[in-house]
């Protein structure tokens, strides 16, 4: 602003801008041209007023991209024509990357739409993340070679079941004597192993029972009520039909 | 101008209850209300929310509009009206906070692949110098300017547009041109 008063001004200001863009018609055009030729200012102020023209163009182009309109006009545009040569990158169609397509799909998408967008996607990283998690967590199945054996459950209890017979025969064997093998195999099978665990308590307990004396064998039949002892005797009889005085 | 015809028919539908009428206007002058908003205000969000404001009230208007004048002057009349106003509102902020947003904003928009690096920094360079320079210039100078080299609008259409006398839009523009060229011959 300071500098302005500074150049010389020419008085046909109005005709030259309207030169410059153009829209001046064929006589008028002729008019200025040849105004252009005598007046240093004009002629100065249009080189400049071309490139300030050329640098906004510059501007535009690379913030929207070119305008598509009146295409006819512009060209036509004696400042378009002088700004050509040096705007050659100015007129190009813009090329934009897959991220800048996207982000300015989303620049011109509504509000609605934007906030959907981002709860999907927090959505959408929420179940890759629970996937994840439980892929993660499954245990990993070892795969073995095709030599090496594979038990089943039938297998297991099969396997099971056999060790413990042997486990019980060997016990059987070991602690039962000679003489009450033949009792415990005389045993019925079906009684299965609480008979011979019995057996196997009876054998413990016959010595015992044959060192008692009679005093001692009856006493203990009284204790156990398989005879009536001598206290019972003496018991009172308390239930009696007749009423309690 | 068919468009121009084709506008007003639109209008007259879209007031006889065609729904999509409107849209189709909405469609056809967005791009270049956003280039306005753009230049007048040097920020796209601020260019955004201006346009969609700009529709806004010409939805809610449609009935004021009486064919006077064209469907693109009502449109950029509008538009600069609401520039006018949201420049208003945000005056608080500073030209240098708005100037830095305007250059962040601008790295947003990407120069061909085939441009060399020293060329592409040429070029933003120029460009930010540019945009400094048009964000300086006083309202009045910078709405002319932008309907001018953003809307390639003639000084008719501007002159309806702004309702102003035609040789005012002409000294306008001349005016500003002189200072935009002093601003930016002194960057460089």
């Amino acid at each position: 602003m300071e500098n302005m008063n500074e150049r010389p001004v020419c008085h046909r200001a109005e005709d030259l801008v309207t030169y410059l863009y153009g829209e001046a018609s064929a006589s008028e055009a002729r008019d200025f041209a040849g105004h252009m030729k005598q007046c240093d200012a004009c002629r100065a102020e249009f080189a400049m007023f071309s490139q300030v023209h050329e640098s906004i163009a510059l501007w535009r182009n690379e913030a929207l991209g070119p305008i598509v309109s009146s295409a006819a006009q512009i060209a036509s545009s004696p400042l378009t024509s002088a700004a050509a040569e040096s705007s050659q990158f100015v007129h190009h169609e813009r090329k934009l990357s897959a991220l800048a397509a996207l982000r300015e799909f989303f620049s011109v998408s509504p509000l609605w739409l934007r906030g959907a967008t981002a709860i999907a996607s927090l959505l959408f990283c929420l179940l890759v993340v629970l996937a994840v998690a439980r892929l993660w967590q499954r245990p990993v199945e070892v795969v073995k070679g095709g030599n090496e054996l594979k038990y089943g459950q039938q297998d297991l209890d099969r396997e099971v079941q056999r060790q413990l017979a042997e486990k019980l025969a060997s016990l059987n064997s070991e602690k039962a004597p000679p003489v009450n093998v033949s009792t415990a195999t005389a045993a019925p099978k079906n009684m299965g192993n609480r008979v011979q665990l019995a057996s196997n308590r009876a054998q413990f307990k016959t010595p015992r029972v044959k060192g008692l004396t009679r005093q001692e064998r009856e006493q203990l039949a009284a204790d156990l009520r398989l005879i009536p002892g001598r206290d019972d005797e003496e018991l009172p009889f308390v239930l009696r039909d007749e009423p309690n005085p | 101008m068919e468009t121009a015809t084709t506008d007003e028919q639109m209008v007259e539908r879209a007031l006889s209850g065609d729904p999509e009428a409107f849209g189709e206007i909405v469609r056809r002058w967005e791009r270049r209300i956003f280039a306005l908003a753009f230049g007048m205000l040097g920020r796209e969000e601020d260019a955004r929310d201006a346009t969609q404001e700009t529709f806004l009230a010409a939805f809610r208007n449609l009935r004021g509009f009486r064919g006077e004048a064209r469907v693109s002057s009502w449109l950029h009349r509008i538009a600069v009206n609401q520039c006018i106003t949201r420049q208003r509102r945000t005056k608080v902020r500073s030209e240098t906070a708005l100037e830095d947003e305007a250059e962040k904003n601008a790295a947003v928009f990407a120069l061909p692949a085939d441009v060399s690096p020293a060329r592409t920094a040429e070029v933003r360079e120029r460009s930010v110098a540019v945009r400094r320079a048009v964000c300086a210039l006083p309202p009045d100078l910078r709405q002319v300017v932008v309907m001018k080299e953003f809307e390639e609008l003639t000084f008719q259409e501007i002159s309806e547009a702004l309702d102003l006398p035609l040789s005012t839009v002409k000294s306008r523009l001349y005016t500003a041109l002189r200072q935009l060229q002093m601003r930016l011959e002194k960057i460089r």
